[in-house]
């Protein structure tokens, strides 16, 4: 008979490879990080030395940082919109008709093209007399050509555009496999209860795929104040779309300040756990 | 007995090894090219053998990385105190290294040499008063122009000052209806500044506010706002340029000869009426566009004398003048600069040779235009660029923007 420690013992077995990558590269570097984000870094001497929380002082008073973050939090307007569209997708594409496979896929595409290539083809359409411009011009929407991605007031909104589309076939896949588990009694039921589609919707899908819903909310809640890539392709931080992880990386690699740097990562750190918190009040199970 | 052959080849092997330790082993020198591969392959494998075969002491090793990943490696590399002989670094990745004292000054190793490169090289490879770097390939821009607008126009000749050229670009667009010129912009502005020979910081303080700085930006807003310059210049890159240039969208833009090779593929038609005259110089005496590639040692680095012996095999005149020619770039030594292939150019009638004719005669006072040195550099940049391209653009009066960017400039001097 194994008793319950070895058992234990077993477990952490079959755990050990991949807490020991995660260890390695995940763990170590985000605590290297902390430890940094109190010191002043020297990369010549490879010294680090405490500051006083000079890093937190200096972010407190940084107004870039401010409007960085700004920025950054201002990017989490993109979070409802892409969750509500990419549940409804998933649910416009967990229908039983012809070519479902195909919108899925086409869905999809987005979030397998590489952000660069993608980066290149809307700045296309974004150029101030490229398709967008052309579109809204026909339809008779606009009469002067509009340099989306250079007016400060909507480059930002435009960047979340670009967002949205390259994220929300990864999020429909993640709703389309909470939608499956859901199984089909219950639905029928509700169909010989007589409730309607928009019934159904809001009190048989919502709330069984809720799980699903808090991953994706977290996620990309998280994604969004991560938001760096897109504004390296787009604007490269112009027009008042400069986000906090571009502060970060313009710290640590222009200026080498990798110390401020780690501070400031430290910073959307905390507030990504803090509305990760927030997250799980709303959307967690309540036991 | 079986046991002697066994002890003969086993004192043979002793003997062998014995041998090699006595013989000295040579330095291996590891260098990093920039992005090289695997365009260049063959280039620097050939220069790298033919250094191999002339020396006894010193081995040099090649290994090309990725521009992306270039500036972590070499951080990663000097704070592991792991490092390669020589990195291959564009000058404003030099001030900034050296400004993080992340590399080692070789004045003292180069002085017996120095004098082989151009001036305005030597002046990029300075950083506070040392040397850092030993200069390589660099490119410098030329004024390409479509002269059937320039015709449409009534502009007789390519214009010889930057006035000259902003009035030109004016006429080109009031007679044809296209932007007449497109400014690099997506780089920042502060070169702009250097190229007409206006100081950005003096004696620790910015002073980028004065009258002559405020006229030169409301010349541009002017420009900008008449549509003399095209709307989104503040982001056009390099490719978005030659593009504009093949749809005739501009008339005149200048970059390096290399530039026009997508117009000889893309778009025939403009590529055959494409003139090319040097890039007007203004009062800062050196064309807008000029770009080094250099090469330093990266700080702990042991053997720094065997590295500059490296460096100063790979920019000799003659590795130099079979790089530039094998990438269409130019050397930065004064004797293959006067080399007859770059001479050629001038009399062709194909742009491309021209351009590159046209070059090799700007190239010796390019400087790469730069503001290096400064405390929070990626702030204080963008900073003056968003104020500039805020006031370029009318969103704000010229002189606030410019002022409202030197106090911030000053602050953080002050702060340092």
């Amino acid at each position: 008979m194994k008793n319950s420690s070895s058992y234990t013992a077993i477990a952490y077995l079959f755990l050990a490879p991949a807490l020991i990558l995660m260890g390695l590269f995940t763990f170590w570097p985000v605590g290297y990080n902390a430890y940094l984000a109190f010191n002043d870094y020297s990369i010549a001497d490879a010294t680090a030395t405490w500051n006083n929380f000079a890093h937190f002082k200096y972010l407190y008073e940084e107004d870039l940082f401010h409007s960085a973050l700004k920025n950054s939090l201002l990017f989490l307007l993109v979070v409802p919109v892409i969750q509500v569209s990419a549940l409804l997708v998933a649910k416009l594409v967990n229908n039983k008709l012809p070519a479902m496979t195909f919108f899925r896929a086409a869905y999809y595409i987005p979030v397998i093209t590489a952000i660069s290539i993608a980066g290149v083809v809307w700045l296309n359409v974004y150029k101030y007399d490229g398709i967008l411009t052309w579109f809204l011009q026909s339809l008779g929407l606009i009469d002067e050509q509009v340099n989306w991605l250079g007016e400060p007031k909507i480059a930002i909104y435009m960047v979340m555009i670009f967002t949205f589309w390259k994220g929300i076939g990864y999020y429909m896949v993640l709703y389309l496999a909470g939608l499956q588990s859901i199984p089909t009694e219950v639905e029928e039921a509700a169909i010989l209860d007589g409730a309607n589609a928009w019934q159904r919707f809001w009190k048989i899908t919502v709330p069984m795929v809720k799980p699903t819903i808090l991953l994706c909310t977290l996620l990309s809640t998280i994604a969004a104040l991560k938001s760096f890539q897109e504004v390296v392709v787009l604007t490269r931080g112009q027009a008042d779309t400069y986000t906090a992880l571009y502060y970060v990386y313009a710290q640590a690699f222009t200026n080498f300040n990798f110390g401020r740097a780690a501070a400031a990562g430290l910073v959307v750190t905390f507030f990504c756990v803090l509305l990760a918190v927030l997250q799980f009040r709303f959307f967690g199970e309540k036991k | 007995m079986r046991l002697k052959p066994t002890l003969a080849v086993a004192a043979a092997v002793f003997a062998m090894s014995a041998a090699n330790v006595l013989a000295a082993d040579p330095v291996k020198v590891e260098y990093w090219s920039n992005s090289l591969s695997p365009k260049f392959d063959s280039t620097m494998k050939d220069i790298t053998a033919k250094f191999n075969k002339s020396q006894t002491g010193i081995e040099a090793v090649w290994v090309d990385v990725p521009w992306d990943a270039f500036q972590a490696k070499v951080v990663a590399a000097v704070a592991s105190g792991s490092v390669p002989g020589l990195v291959n670094l564009p000058k404003p990745w030099m001030d900034q290294f050296a400004q993080q004292k992340m590399l080692v000054p070789i004045t003292k190793q180069v002085a017996g040499f120095k004098n082989v490169y151009t001036s305005g090289a030597l002046q990029d490879v300075t950083y506070n008063g040392e040397v850092y770097g030993l200069p390589w390939y660099q490119v410098t821009a030329v004024l390409f122009y479509n002269k059937s607008l320039l015709a449409k126009a009534g502009v007789k000749e390519a214009p010889k000052s930057f006035a000259d050229l902003l009035k030109a670009a004016r006429l080109i667009k009031e007679k044809t209806g296209v932007a007449g010129f497109s400014p690099k912009l997506n780089d920042g502005f502060a070169g702009w500044f250097l190229y007409e020979g206006l100081p950005v910081v003096q004696n620790g303080k910015a002073v980028f506010n004065s009258p002559a700085h405020v006229k030169m930006v409301e010349d541009f807003k002017k420009a900008y706002a008449d549509g003399v310059f095209p709307k989104d210049a503040f982001k056009m890159q390099f490719e978005d340029q030659i593009a504009a240039f093949g749809s005739q969208k501009i008339a005149m833009f200048g970059e390096g000869a290399h530039a026009l090779k997508r117009t000889q593929t893309d778009s025939p038609k403009v590529y055959a009426q494409t003139g090319v005259a040097g890039f007007p110089e203004a009062k800062g005496k050196t064309p807008f566009g000029g770009f080094l590639f250099l090469w330093s040692v990266p700080k702990g680095y042991k053997n720094v004398d065997a590295a500059v012996k490296l460096g100063q095999y790979l920019t000799n005149d003659e590795n130099q003048l079979a790089f530039a020619k094998a990438s269409a770039t130019f050397p930065s030594t004064n004797k293959a600069l006067d080399d007859a292939y770059f001479k050629a150019g001038a009399n062709s009638k194909d742009p491309i040779e021209q351009a590159t004719g046209v070059a090799a005669a700007a190239i010796k006072t390019s400087r790469t235009l730069t503001i290096s040195g400064l405390p929070d550099e990626a702030a204080m940049n963008k900073k003056m660029n968003d104020e500039l391209e805020a006031a370029i653009t009318g969103q704000k009066p010229v002189k606030k923007a410019l002022d409202e960017a030197v106090a911030f400039w000053n602050s953080k001097f002050s702060g340092k």
